[in-house]
């Protein structure tokens, strides 16, 4: 059985090794192997942790972003190799802490692109935390503030304590315009199950979770200079899965690391079930079936969070494929 | 391996078929009749190879394989000498005109 690899990650200093150290005192935690990724030679956060996790894994050296490949992909094959060995406990999820630098996408591309991995591993959950004091700095002088949070299935606030609720309030105002993902208070995380980590798309019950993206109430936001914007296409017509394949592989591969994240409920090929994809940057998911509507709705929405690419034109583009590409009459026809 | 074809079929990517209504040859036909449309304006074409791979065209008898649709438009963007964008407002006006 495929394992989760839940992600957790936040810029620097905010709070995740702290939200660790909670999260594994939790009894229902017992089965998590952690892997911590490090910047800098000496490994701080892999000392506090290690009290509660002495199986903790660290991941050498550098960032998960320019190292990924071959240090994440050899920490997960060791731990099942250690797992097989008897060396280590069973585990059933995996969370990986990654540098406060890090852009999430690597990390997904590495699961969905490595063939020893993919049948393993599965990406469980994207939890991003941001730091409630310095995040409006954050967000201006650096790019990966945005990825984080974009690609966050779970938003954790953090240090709420220390910052007035009218801040507070221009905060979650801010996340929620970027990202229609939940938005908790870290402080009050004590336990994986608050945390819904057993929940996702990969679960026994993913229409929950889609659910929960909440699709319907997502608004299309007005581009501003340099910064994210939220482009919602709808439409009535079932898709042809052959074309938005064509359609979006193409996007992906040109822009990809302009489109900070996709989302989308579709109606396929007029199928009854709908079909949920979802992805980071250039690496999409396996797309995962639903058995019925979530709703009396069957409208396909497709949600994108772009960073400096004209939502107009991704509209018409979406529009031009979908119906000057459509097969004539069986599709055979070239 | 698809029964009827006897296609090993192509690295997984997302965009592969969702269901078995159609056997996978019939499928992958479709996926190129559709990115021909899209590389016809750039005197590109793509044929099938052996089930598994593309074959891409250039005009001037220039040929690459790929295997994927990532490599596809990777190896397309080699051959035509820059990038290939669904945003591109010139391609789209050729697509209209070509439909």
């Amino acid at each position: 059985m495929s394992i989760a690899l839940n992600v957790m990650t936040g810029f620097l200093g905010s709070g995740k090794t702290t939200l660790l150290k909670r999260l594994l005192k939790d009894e229902h935690m017992g089965d998590t192997a952690l892997l911590i990724n490090e910047f800098g030679d000496v490994g701080i956060d892999h000392l506090l942790v290690e009290e509660v996790a002495p199986d903790t894994v660290l991941l050498p050296s550098g960032c998960v972003c320019c190292s990924i490949r071959g240090e994440l992909r050899d920490a997960l094959a060791g731990l099942l190799e250690r797992r097989a060995r008897g060396e280590i406990p069973a585990f059933r999820r995996v969370i990986l802490e990654t540098t406060g630098l890090a852009d999430p996408a690597p990390i997904l591309a590495t699961l969905i692109n490595d063939p020893h991995l993919r049948g393993r591993f599965h990406i469980g959950l994207v939890v991003t935390l941001v730091d409630a004091t310095h995040w409006a700095l954050q967000e201006r002088l650096h790019p990966e503030w945005m990825a984080q949070v974009a690609a966050a299935d779970r938003l954790l606030i953090s240090k709420t304590d220390v910052v007035g609720l009218e801040h507070q309030r221009a905060l979650r105002g801010r996340l929620e315009a970027i990202n229609p993902a939940p938005i908790l208070d870290s402080a009050e995380i004590h336990s994986g199950d608050q945390l819904l980590l057993g929940e996702g798309l990969r679960s026994v019950e993913p229409v929950r979770e889609v659910t929960r993206w909440q699709l319907h109430r997502v608004q299309s936001t007005a581009a501003r200079h340099g910064d994210a914007q939220v482009c919602c296409l709808t439409f009535e017509r079932p898709l042809e899965w052959v074309v938005f394949g064509v359609w979006l592989s193409m996007l992906l591969r040109c822009h990809g690391e302009r489109i900070l994240r996709v989302k989308g409920l579709l109606n396929v090929n007029n199928s009854q079930a709908p079909v949920v994809i979802h992805g980071v940057q250039h690496c999409l998911h396996p797309p995962v079936h639903l058995t019925a509507w979530p709703g009396e709705d069957h409208t396909s929405r497709l949600v994108f969070i772009l960073r400096g690419l004209d939502a107009k034109q991704l509209r018409r583009s979406f529009e031009v494929f979908s119906r000057c590409l459509a097969p004539v009459t069986d599709g055979v026809a070239a | 391996m698809c029964g009827l074809c006897g296609l090993l079929g192509e690295d997984i990517h997302w965009s592969d078929p969702l269901g078995d209504e159609l056997p996978r040859r019939r499928e992958r036909l479709r996926r190129i009749a559709a990115i021909n449309k899209v590389l016809a304006p750039f005197r590109l074409k793509v044929e099938d190879f052996q089930g598994v791979s593309y074959l891409l065209l250039g005009a001037t008898g220039k040929q690459e394989l790929a295997t994927g649709l990532d490599q596809l438009w990777q190896r397309a963007e080699l051959l035509i000498g820059r990038a290939l964008d669904p945003l591109d407002s010139n391609l789209l006006d050729q697509l209209e005109r070509q439909a």
